[in-house]
């Protein structure tokens, strides 16, 4: 009872941390959702949010079949989650403040704001995302003083890191069919 | 050819009434950062570009090229028309008791003509705009590569009354189609895709936070882009003021959206006007979209567009871009009172 009485976030950070079983159990479905995200010419990167041991939500990267380029594993699985709580006629705010979601990349600063908004406690990711990173790499939204824009949320990182940049990488190294041909220089 | 703007009157059409600034980055917008420095009067005009070459070699003003190592003396009347400035505080290592001779008693520099040491404060960086060059001139003489647009657009004098109408009416869209999302119960914000090379209308929506806690307004327009060009996730249909139009037939060229002569890819070649400053997962959401060009009406107390953020300066980041506040304001600011005198 006497963690009552400490803040909510923290509160609840402390009873759904997850533990490495579960991590590993989780993170390996995030990987499977990466792979797919590959093989359908995707920038791998896969999602999943737990709710009570229920996955709620699960997605991977769908820019290039959307044409959104906002429409990242995280906003996927987000929107899944929202579904979800609309069957069952619950609160996001009170799902997502005991949701954990896993990812294989650090969420981007866009991601990263959409979960502060949405409340989410605490995000599991493997590498750091040094191009567009929201949790610390090139911002870091998740703990920066930001009173209109949802809550804090506490990261775990660095599970299976390696793997998850091999897999961009291998991305990055076919060329992007949709994006523009570059402006040749006149010199 | 006058511009149709003449014609178009009263208050609706009154793009007299507002100014747009741009936001720039930090480098750009902060104040000038200064450092200390010995100088000292040239006594003998003749020693000068002696001392000025042997000074250049024994004190390298390492960094610090825009700095001009020889000034007027400010005092009319002054014995000594020119000082120099000899180095760093930092480049001395005991400057508690440093003198014109102890900091020449090394090789290098003859001291000859120069007159008694004294601490001057110097800019630290390159001015790059013109109120920085105009600070950091108080201080030292600067050399200063001016960037005539940013000059121009400090002055708020960037756009033409014909380009201020074009930005005036687009903003009047965004405005309605807040107003539209205000009557219906959710945020009075709105917001209007355009193709910056036509001008043509490519998407207008608004907030639609009552059915998804992410559909801020800049969201819906950017996925209402995407349907134009047969992607996007979701449908608003359902609200007549969230609409889009298809890039116009592509069998005409001449019509083709982008200047490649290639499809509409996201939000390339396309400008942003929404009625207040974009949280930061919106003007992320714009990097994401390769977004030309943003305009917004008022600030916003967690805005990533200059208030908390400057996202579209980010040098870390693959895509940026211009943004310009102030457009349209007193009506922009009149639908966030409206809010407020609703909740009161």
């Amino acid at each position: 009872m006497e963690t009552k009485t400490e803040s909510g976030s923290t509160f609840t950070a402390q009873n759904h941390y997850p533990s490495e079983p579960e991590i590993d159990k989780w993170m390996n479905e995030a990987f499977n959702m990466a792979k797919e995200a590959l093989e359908k010419g995707e920038v791998p990167v896969g999602c999943l949010m737990v709710y009570n041991s229920e996955v709620v939500g699960k997605g991977r990267n769908e820019v290039n079949e959307s044409k959104n380029a906002t429409r990242h594993a995280e906003m996927v699985s987000v929107d899944q989650l929202l579904d979800w709580c609309g069957h069952r006629d619950l609160d996001v705010k009170s799902v997502c403040e005991r949701t954990v979601l896993y990812v294989t990349v650090e969420p981007c600063v866009m991601c990263a704001a959409a979960l502060r908004l949405l409340q989410v406690s605490s995000v599991v990711f493997g590498c750091r995302n040094d191009r567009f990173g929201g949790c610390g790499s090139v911002l870091d939204v998740s703990s920066a003083d930001l009173p209109q824009t949802g809550t804090k949320f506490q990261c775990v990182s660095g599970h299976r890191a390696e793997e998850a940049v091999e897999m961009l990488k291998t991305f990055y190294k076919q060329e992007n069919p949709n994006a523009p041909k570059p402006k040749t220089r006149k010199t | 050819m006058e511009p149709q703007v003449k014609r178009l009157k009263g208050s609706l059409y009154d793009s007299d009434s507002w100014t747009a600034l741009p936001v720039l980055s930090d480098d750009q917008s902060q104040d000038i950062q200064l450092v200390q420095a010995y100088a000292a009067p040239i006594v003998n005009k003749r020693e000068t570009s002696r001392l000025v070459r042997e000074l250049n070699l024994r004190y390298p003003l390492a960094g610090l090229q825009h700095i001009k190592r020889v000034r007027a003396c400010k005092e009319k009347g002054s014995p000594h028309p020119l000082e120099v400035l000899v180095c760093l505080v930092s480049q001395v290592p005991d400057s508690k008791d440093a003198t014109t001779d102890s900091l020449f008693s090394s090789e290098g520099v003859r001291p000859d003509g120069l007159g008694e040491l004294f601490v001057v404060q110097v800019p630290s960086r390159p001015p790059l705009t013109r109120p920085q060059f105009e600070l950091a001139s108080k201080h030292w003489p600067t050399s200063f590569h001016e960037d005539k647009q940013v000059t121009v657009a400090l002055k708020g004098e960037l756009f033409s009354s014909a380009q201020k109408a074009n930005m005036h009416g687009h903003m009047m869209s965004a405005v309605a189609a807040a107003r539209a999302a205000q009557e219906l119960g959710m945020e009075a914000v709105g917001a209007v895709v355009v193709d910056s090379a036509t001008q043509r209308v490519v998407a207008v929506g608004h907030d639609c936070r009552r059915d998804h806690p992410l559909h801020h307004a800049v969201m819906v327009c950017i996925d209402l882009v995407a349907r134009s060009q047969g992607g996007g996730c979701y449908s608003f249909d359902k609200y007549p003021e969230c609409r889009f139009t298809a890039p116009e037939s592509s069998h005409d060229d001449r019509v083709c959206d982008s200047n490649t002569g290639s499809q509409p890819y996201i939000c390339t070649g396309y400008d942003l006007y929404v009625t207040r400053e974009p949280c930061i997962m919106c003007a992320m959401a714009l990097v994401h979209s390769r977004i030309g060009c943003l305009f917004y009406g008022t600030s916003s107390a967690d805005g990533a567009l200059g208030t908390k953020f400057k996202i579209h300066s980010l040098k870390d980041l693959n895509h940026r871009f211009e943004v310009y506040r102030g457009v349209l304001r007193s009506q922009c600011e009149d639908l966030n009172r409206n809010r407020k005198d609703l909740e009161n």
